[in-house]
């Protein structure tokens, strides 16, 4: 894969560059605007990690500039600038994600990963996780081989959750995205689907944060948390 | 003896207790006196320049009268008084009378009063005023040859002039001075001598009986009041002006509201314009610099973090990469710290009305808890929110947002390992109260004012912390209107952050707090807000309890 650094800051440039390298990615690295522009024009590349402020310029100009050219390049923006409107503005003007410095290196790795599969076209249709497949176009789920009987509520909540894996879903997210009528429902809708769905794939997958949300731990946890909250009403 | 020196040791002693209870009184006094007043300058002035009026015209009278004097002469009034003598040369008596009638009414004498002598029930005071008017009045004395026939009073000096129709200034006996003016009858020996009282006699008689002083001393009073009054009205557009001043919150550096016409208060109001507008610039200054320079500390930081975590991932050696991550703890401290810097900034910086919006606060709670989950089950922290329904504030979200998450993040920070932070969100006359009780060392009570200081931080700590947290905290809910405060949670150690919001479209009237000293835009009239931000629906109309409705936990209960 062959991806463009546009990052003005000599050490954060090299380092980036050989985290990236190690990982077989074929990296360019320039500093400025200009030299980005000339080398897209002289390479093809797979993605580009685009830095905002740069000595000649905004990096959104040259992220206009790719939008108008080529539309379907995958850009990821490192930048210091933290504030909601930066953000937004970064992917309004067509970013596909958004990184603010500092940053973890496993954090921009992942990120990068995503982009790439998501660019080339890859759905992943097949969710799976410790015996648990969940395949989004025949929406069937299966616990350790074994097919399960999933309502349609049911199975739009455990989508949602193996898709974030890792990170909390908050109810009010669920409530508004899976539940028929939206967040107006009663109270305890959620929490009943919720248990409906724990019954039927079994413990240890869906842990509860209670009042905050629910989350699909990606890994395997020492003690199943959830099990004592399985008995929602 | 003894006794005597006893009371008078005692009388002494009462006596310098009254002197000092009089001085005490003096001294206050004096101090009201002494204490420039702006009002009374003017008053002051004004019954200045009315005493100087007054004395003005009085002198410009007196020197008037003294220098001529039409009565003693007009060569009628003296023909006139030689006709009668002559005239009468043969009957004494009545010439007498008639001389005294013409005399009296030369000198417009009060009739009621030359009644009341004639009747003999002349009063001290008719005498007197009598007196006063002898001495100011022109006086007569009419001769017959050497014989002086009449004499207006017993007082009046025998003043000859050196010839007949000229008017002189002769001095009496007594060294008095006097106008003094004689006619000759051109048929007889009969000399009339008319003679007005000079200048200084007029100011000496006037002084004796307070026609100068008494009308001013009488009048003067009656005049300061309505002076100070209007004084005081005059002065309302400077009252306003300090008064404005004074209501100004600490950080309200917006010009004045109170735009003045007046010449004397527009450089005043201007010059304080000019100067909160310095101080506002540099505040801004410092502040974006400060912003600039934690902006600027963002790229060396991703620095050395990318570059130690890849030098980390290729070392082998435990040792290295014990020495690698505390590289990378101190990295992150600093990165934290970066951060903490530019919310304080911009929680600090004025924020313009289109920044705030009606938010729900659960929402916004459940959002950022759901984000530091990953924070808290890393360092084996329960997260837990407990909350009766949305909760809607008028609020700046980003600031909202730093204010939240400096919360939660100290107190999973000091929880200990599989301790619990509990977020609770309750309302109650027109208040959004939030509630954040962590089971970590809490914090002592003698520090609670102190901790919300920049970059204090608690001596026992062994947190590594910025000490910028709870001061970002107590910048935002300043910011909004609102109170934050320390306490215990009920039982047990930790700490309970407690932080109160006015709710959307309640409570901004009542609450103490609600005023917009500090130039946050006020709220917008609820009627004005969209359907769906107003109160909140009752979704959820089945039990009060929290989400996690199967939760026999006690604590679910709204706290106190």
């Amino acid at each position: 894969m062959k991806v463009l650094l546009l990052e003005d800051d000599l050490e954060l440039g090299n380092g980036v560059r050989i985290a990236l390298s190690d990982q077989g990615m074929e990296v360019v690295w320039v500093r400025r605007l200009s030299d980005a522009a000339s080398s897209l024009d002289a390479n093809t590349f797979d993605m580009v990690l685009l830095d905002l402020g740069l000595p000649d310029g905004d990096g959104l100009e040259l992220l206009g500039r790719l939008r108008r050219h080529r539309k379907n390049l995958p850009v990821l923006i490192l930048s210091a600038r933290d504030r909601l409107q930066d953000r937004l503005r970064g992917l309004d003007g067509g970013a596909d994600d958004y990184l603010v410095k500092p940053f973890a290196l496993a954090e921009l790795l992942s990120r990068v990963r995503a982009l790439a599969r998501r660019s080339y076209g890859f759905e992943e249709d097949q969710l799976t996780l410790r015996g648990l497949a969940l395949d989004e176009a025949t929406r069937s789920v299966t616990v350790n081989g074994r097919e399960v009987e999933l309502s349609r509520c049911e199975f739009d909540l455990l989508a949602l959750l193996l898709k974030r894996m890792g990170r909390v879903v908050t109810r009010r997210a669920l409530e508004q995205q899976v539940l028929p009528g939206g967040p107006t429902n009663e109270s305890n809708a959620l929490d009943v689907h919720m248990s409906n769905l724990r019954r039927k794939i079994g413990k240890g997958y869906v842990r509860t944060v209670r009042g905050i949300g629910y989350v699909i731990d990606g890994r395997q946890r020492e003690e199943s948390a959830d099990s004592t909250l399985d008995g929602a009403p | 003896m003894n006794v005597m020196n006893a009371r008078i040791a005692g009388i002494g002693r009462l006596a310098m207790m009254a002197a000092k209870a009089a001085a005490r009184r003096l001294g206050r006094l004096w101090s009201l006196v002494a204490f420039p007043s702006l009002a009374r300058r003017l008053v002051v002035a004004q019954m200045a320049v009315l005493v100087l009026l007054w004395t003005l015209l009085f002198a410009w009278v007196l020197y008037e009268s003294s220098m001529r004097n039409e009565l003693i002469e007009s060569g009628s009034i003296h023909n006139a008084f030689i006709e009668v003598t002559e005239s009468l040369r043969d009957q004494p008596a009545r010439q007498h009378a008639a001389l005294l009638a013409m005399d009296r009414a030369v000198r417009s004498e009060q009739s009621d009063r030359a009644e009341r002598r004639a009747q003999g029930r002349a009063t001290a005071q008719d005498k007197e005023d009598e007196d006063a008017e002898a001495a100011l009045s022109p006086s007569l004395l009419v001769w017959q040859g050497e014989t002086l026939i009449y004499r207006s009073s017993e007082e009046v000096p025998l003043l000859r002039n050196s010839a007949p129709g000229v008017l002189e200034k002769l001095t009496g006996p007594d060294g008095r001075r006097w106008l003094v003016k004689t006619s000759r009858s051109r048929h007889s020996d009969v000399r009339v001598t008319m003679m007005a009282p000079g200048l200084w006699q007029m100011v000496l008689t006037i002084h004796d009986h307070g026609y100068y002083l008494l009308p001013l001393l009488v009048s003067l009073p009656f005049l300061v009041l309505p002076a100070w009054l209007t004084v005081r009205v005059a002065l309302r557009p400077w009252r306003e002006v300090s008064d404005e001043v004074a209501s100004r919150g600490w950080n309200d550096l917006a010009p004045l509201r109170f735009q003045s016409r007046h010449q004397e208060l527009k450089p005043l109001a201007q010059a304080i314009d000019t100067l909160l507008q310095r101080v506002r610039e540099s505040a801004d200054r410092e502040r974006s610099l400060i912003a600039d320079a934690a902006h600027e500390l963002r790229t060396p930081l991703a620095a050395i973090r990318v570059n130690v975590e890849a030098l980390k991932d290729q070392a082998t050696d435990p040792r290295e990469r014990a020495l690698m991550g505390s590289l990378l703890r101190s990295n992150e401290r600093a990165a934290r710290l970066v951060s903490q810097l530019l919310q304080l900034m911009r929680s600090d910086a004025e924020k313009s009305q289109d920044a705030y919006a009606v938010l729900d606060l659960e929402e916004l709670i459940q959002d950022r808890l759901a984000l530091l989950e990953t924070l808290a089950d890393l360092r084996g922290v329960t997260l837990e929110l407990v909350s009766p329904g949305p909760q809607p504030v008028f609020a700046e979200r980003e600031s909202l947002v730093s204010m939240v998450d400096n919360l939660v993040d100290n107190a999973i920070k000091y929880s200990p390992a599989g301790g619990e932070v509990v977020v609770r969100l309750s309302s109650r006359a027109g208040r959004a109260t939030l509630y954040v009780d962590d089971q970590g060392p809490g914090i002592p009570e003698p520090l609670h004012a102190r901790v919300f200081d920049r970059f204090f931080r608690s001596p026992d700590q062994a947190q590594s912390g910025s000490g910028l947290g709870l001061a970002i905290v107590k910048s935002v809910v300043e910011r909004h209107h609102g109170q934050v405060r320390l306490t215990t949670p009920g039982a047990g150690p930790g700490l309970r952050v407690v932080v109160q919001l006015p709710l959307y479209g309640q409570g901004l009237t009542r609450g103490g707090s609600g005023t917009a000293a500090d130039g946050t835009p006020p709220p917008p009239a609820p009627a004005a807000a969209p359907a769906s931000a107003g109160s909140p629906p009752p979704r959820r109309s089945a039990p009060p309890a929290p989400h996690s409705a199967a939760s026999p936990d006690p604590s679910a209960t709204p706290p106190r």
